[in-house]
């Protein structure tokens, strides 16, 4: 009789799922591009003097941070179509992906965009006030002072907001993309779904293996840019 | 060198500067005095457009503008002329002293870096930290960041520096060298205008003491004028607070 549990199956499935990675890697990678340009704009609304700006920020992350990423996702799959097919517009032929993408990236700026208003209210104004005093330009202020100072304190949200948008991503697959995790159902599918713990634990290393890298990227821009913070030179 | 004309401030119904005329000429030390809240920071923050007047004139030198509708370019060239201290330092926490002052010449004057350096390294040694050029702010004490802050003005080498309560945020055994290093840059004949509750700077280095209240200049003259013989009721009350001494010398 077949054993229950047989790690041969943990080895075998990890370089049939290993092809996959690159479609959860252009997924994270086009939803991090598109939410990091939405959320620095949200971040700009909400930080500007113009309450109209600031009330439709607000209301964006407020919607967005109480939506589950799978909501979010049914949303944008079938929300998006019905809406558009109401101007006659029909997206029969857009792929899969491109739902999952508009869906992630608004997730992913979400979490950005309080990255950046967070980091941004760390740096103490009077270093910008200081760097006009010597004739600096505003965007020469940002760019020299601000910026730089800004990056250190929203890397741990970003990094956090990467591995998240990374992980989520996993929820592709309820619309039936597939990537990682696609992959596992498939070959979980093609076991007459037996032996489906080796190859989630396949699926979990692959992952882990994928968020340290993502980890020890972080590390090193963390260590160039945190210069003179005091608890990193120690 | 600097005469500003009838500065008005309010921020909402609180007005802050109601019509205040000042004129600077090369090599004065002027020490403003005053209780605080009476605007004094507001001032400085108005003559170099940190804060917006709701009205004013002012001209340095030949230029003349207008401290509420200036536009971009002559604020910044009104910057060029002035240097800044501030009470609680705000240097630059990403960049070491040497970087600190030389950012205003490499990327405000875009002055070569090597040139750069060496003014900034004199004005290093010229406030005593040849041996911290390297250190980042938070590696400093509050006396030495304070005097980072001086060379950082120093270095743009502006008409007028403009120092507001530099000693403040200090611990009162730091302040003594960074007054030090105030007196010892007024001797060099450097033009500043200061705000500060030390009176010994007041009285051994300024030329001409202010005293301001509620927003207005209440009386000006020379240091002897203003401590041993004031002519307002107002500046008395204020000296009597401030110099527990100040009774036994009238
Ligand atoms: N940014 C600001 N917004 C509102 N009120 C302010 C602001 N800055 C200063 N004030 C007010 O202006 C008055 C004068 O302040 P300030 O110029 O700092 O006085 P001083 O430096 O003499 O202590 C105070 O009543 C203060 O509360
Ligand atoms: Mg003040």
């Amino acid at each position: 009789m077949e054993k229950y549990f047989d790690v041969a199956y943990i080895v075998t499935s990890i370089p049939l799922l290993l092809p996959y990675i690159e479609i959860t890697f252009w997924i994270t990678v086009i939803a991090a591009f598109w939410g990091t340009i939405l959320g620095l704009l949200f971040a700009v609304a909400k930080l500007s003097p113009y309450q109209v700006l600031q009330k439709i920020a607000a209301a964006y992350t407020t919607a967005l941070r109480c939506t589950p990423s799978i909501v979010l996702l049914f949303m944008s799959y079938y929300g998006i179509p019905l809406v558009l097919s109401i101007f006659n517009i029909s997206l029969d032929a857009v792929d899969k992906s491109v739902f999952v993408l508009i869906a992630f990236s608004l997730q992913f700026s979400n979490n950005m965009c309080e990255a950046f208003r967070t980091a941004y209210e760390a740096v103490d104004p009077g270093q910008m006030e200081a760097a006009y005093t010597i004739g600096l330009t505003q965007l020469q202020a940002y760019w020299h002072i601000v910026f730089p100072q800004a990056l250190v304190v929203a890397l741990p949200n970003i990094e956090n907001a990467l591995i998240s948008l990374i992980k989520e991503g996993a929820l592709a697959y309820t619309i039936g993309l597939i990537d990682l995790t696609g992959k596992a159902n498939l070959i979980i599918a093609g076991n007459y779904n037996s032996h489906a713990l080796e190859v989630y634990l396949s699926l979990a290393f692959i992952y882990w293996m994928i968020s340290l890298g993502v980890q020890k990227v972080f590390y090193r821009i963390a260590h160039i840019f945190s210069k003179g913070k005091r608890l990193l030179l120690s | 060198m600097l005469r500003i004309k009838n500065v008005h401030k309010s921020f909402g119904k609180n007005e802050v500067l109601k019509g205040i005329d000042l004129s600077i000429d090369k090599g004065d030390v002027v020490v403003i005095l005053g209780a605080s809240g009476s605007g004094k920071t507001t001032l400085l923050r108005c003559i170099n457009f940190l804060e917006k007047a709701d009205q004013g004139k002012a001209s340095f030198g030949e230029v003349d503008l207008d401290l509420h509708q200036a536009g971009k370019k002559e604020i910044q060239s009104v910057r060029k002329k002035l240097g800044f201290v501030f009470q609680n330092y705000n240097l630059f926490h990403n960049k070491t002293a040497l970087e600190n002052v030389t950012l205003g010449l490499t990327v405000g004057r875009k002055m070569p870096r090597e040139m750069a350096e060496e003014i900034g390294r004199k004005a290093l040694n010229k406030v005593g930290l040849s041996d911290r050029y390297d250190y980042y702010p938070q590696q400093l004490s509050g006396g030495q960041q304070q005097r980072v802050g001086i060379a950082r003005a120093v270095a743009l080498n502006p008409d007028i520096i403009l120092f507001d309560e530099p000693t403040s945020a200090l611990d009162p055994e730091l302040i003594g060298e960074v007054l030090g290093v105030m007196k010892k840059i007024a001797r060099e004949g450097t033009t500043m205008l200061v705000v500060t509750h030390e009176m010994s700077f007041a009285q051994d280095v300024a030329n001409r003491v202010i005293f301001m209240d509620q927003g207005v200049i209440v009386e000006e003259g020379s240091p002897r004028e203003i401590f041993s013989n004031p002519k307002e009721e107002r500046t008395k009350q204020f000296l009597r607070r401030i110099l527990p001494e100040y009774t036994y010398t009238i």
